[in-house]
């Protein structure tokens, strides 16, 4: 392990902020300022979302080993609670989106206590059909979802209720969600409690013998992996302006939770953003220049390329950086 | 005062099987008591019970003045009971002096004190040199000094101890021998369950003997070497070599 003495270091290492972190926020900055095409800013809005989106996963995911394929379901309460409070009766979405987060926590702490118990493939099932739960529920609730319809909000612009005309106002908005995650993480990173993570994560046992109680820790990390989520999914809502069950609480919104932090790296800080940076702009490119062009070719292509990450990477991308940097200090 | 460990009746049934049948005994403050028997004989589930692992069956168990049938592992450690893993079970993602600091979290509530005092223990134990390799780089003699370690970094008021001498070299078992020895005059009880019978039999002020899931002894080293009954219960009624 590299602990570094002082609190800002070169590569990203637990507790400390590192001068790679700094230089990627002055790259999102700029990204947020700099005069780009419409089209590539709605992908730069895209990444910078999932860079929070997996983020949160991985406070689950990586640091607590609950690998959760059920996330599309705090991230559809999120979406749906900001929404309905805004077109059923009038609740400003600056409001709204924490009213989604704490929703979707509140939804994480019983899916913890009922599924948290169960181990390794056990617990992915049963937040597979969790997530399936409140997606069937969203489709047959149409006084409250509008059913398989969906909803709809209000595309004219007006900043109280978080629509804006502009997409530089949504890169503002999704990088602070992207700072909001990322900070909470680093909060959590070196501190006490993220060794009470890793300590349940590896093995609960041991853990349950040093003192700790591991579904008690379990429920709090799924809790707030769920309240960010369920944040995000508020957002996803306001850029999106539309919301169905089946696009929204999809298994494939499930999986692209799980992947970008698997591909970035499983249980850093870091990884997550990395992955989505990596990933989510590959597949938006890879969709609008081949998606018309031969079908399914795009997704061909994006799924040889994450075996590749998986076979090559197995501890990710900040993993794969950190090995470079190690080596190029001269440590093992 | 009263005793540290007051077990009365315990049992613990798996199917129609009593793998812990009717045992009681009591442990006094200061104490190294052996804790011995066959292959099978019911040690490490005696050990799951008094650690709270395992719910009992029937019987009750009573430490350092409190009624504690039926508590979680966890809040056992809280109230200063350790143990360690007969099969070592370290956080494998985690460094060697990180693994020491989870059990130091008890009683130092920051990160920097937890560290002091895991590299602290880590020295008592001899793996200073070690401290912050990963765990998976340890060898087996050296993953049986870190549960020793870990236990100890819970500062409690009594130890089990799961075999931790097994795959330790001679050199090693001597030195863990005279560790172990010298922890009650710590302030910390000990009891010791090892197949290593020698070390035991030096060090323990008093031996138990469980067979089948029964108590069959329970008297000083000297006294349980020589009782039929727990001669009979390692070696067999008749020894028929051919």
């Amino acid at each position: 392990m590299t602990r570094n003495p002082g609190f800002i270091s070169l590569m990203p290492a637990r507790g400390t902020l590192s001068v790679f972190e700094i230089a990627l926020l002055v790259l999102c900055v700029v990204l947020v300022v700099a005069p780009i095409p419409q089209n590539l800013q709605d992908i730069i809005v895209l990444t910078f979302l999932w860079a929070g989106l997996a983020t949160a996963w991985n406070i689950a995911g990586g640091y607590t080993g609950l690998i959760s394929f059920g996330h599309a379901a705090f991230f559809g309460i999120g979406a749906y609670a900001s929404t309905i409070l805004l077109v059923r009766i009038g609740v400003t979405p600056w409001i709204g989106i924490w009213c989604g987060g704490l929703l979707a926590a509140l939804f994480g702490a019983v899916l913890a206590l009922i599924c948290a118990r169960l181990r390794g493939p056990f617990f992915i099932l049963s937040t597979l059909a969790a997530a399936e739960v409140i997606r069937i529920a969203a489709l047959n609730w149409p006084s409250l979802t509008g059913g398989p319809e969906g909803l709809a909000i209000s595309p004219s612009a007006d900043s109280t209720n978080m629509v804006f005309a502009s997409k530089q106002a949504y890169l503002v908005l999704m990088l602070g969600y992207l700072v909001l995650s990322y900070g909470v993480t680093k909060l959590i990173d070196g501190s006490r409690f993220s060794y009470f993570l890793f300590a349940t994560r590896d093995d609960e046992d041991a853990a349950s013998a040093a003192g700790l109680n591991p579904l008690a820790i379990r429920t709090v990390a799924l809790m707030l992996s769920a309240a960010l989520s369920g944040i995000g999914g508020s957002l996803f809502a306001q850029y999106f302006l539309y919301l169905d069950p089946t696009s929204v609480i999809s298994p494939e919104v499930s999986f692209q939770f799980a992947l970008l932090p698997a591909v970035g790296g499983l249980g850093t800080a870091i990884g997550p953003v990395l992955g989505s940076f990596l990933i989510t702009p590959m597949s938006e490119l890879l969709r609008s220049y081949l998606g018309s062009k031969v079908a399914g070719l795009h997704l061909a292509i994006y799924s040889a390329l994450l075996i590749v990450v998986v076979l090559y990477f197995p501890s990710g991308i900040a993993g794969a950086l950190s090995r470079l940097s190690r080596r190029r200090e001269g440590k093992p | 005062m009263t005793a540290l460990v007051q077990v009365e009746n315990l049992g613990r049934a798996f199917d129609a099987l009593w793998a812990v049948d009717n045992v009681s005994f009591s442990v006094e403050r200061g104490e190294l008591l052996g804790l011995i028997g066959p292959n099978g004989a019911g040690k490490s589930t005696l050990y799951n019970l008094l650690a709270g692992a395992l719910t009992p069956t029937r019987g009750e168990i009573v430490f350092d003045g409190r009624r504690v049938t039926g508590w979680k592992s966890y809040q056992m450690a809280r109230v200063g009971m350790a143990r360690t893993f007969q099969i070592p079970k370290p956080y494998r993602r985690l460094s060697v002096v990180e693994n020491v600091m989870l059990t130091a979290f008890q009683r130092h509530k920051s990160v920097r004190s937890a560290r002091t005092f895991a590299e602290h223990i880590l020295a008592d134990v001899g793996l200073s040199d070690h401290a912050t390799a990963p765990v998976t780089t340890l060898t087996v003699g050296l993953l049986k000094r870190l549960e020793v370690a870990r236990a100890l970094a819970l500062e409690p008021k009594l130890v089990l101890f799961d075999e931790i001498m097994a795959g330790l070299t001679p050199t090693e078992v001597a030195a863990m021998t005279s560790f172990v020895s010298e922890l009650p005059a710590r302030g910390i009880t000990v009891i010791w369950v090892e197949h290593v019978l020698h070390a035991i039999m030096r060090t323990a002020t008093r031996v138990m003997v469980l067979s089948r899931g029964q108590l069959i002894a329970n008297a000083a080293p000297k006294v349980v070497a020589r009782d039929p009954a727990v001669i009979k219960a390692y070696f067999g009624e008749e020894m028929s070599l051919a």
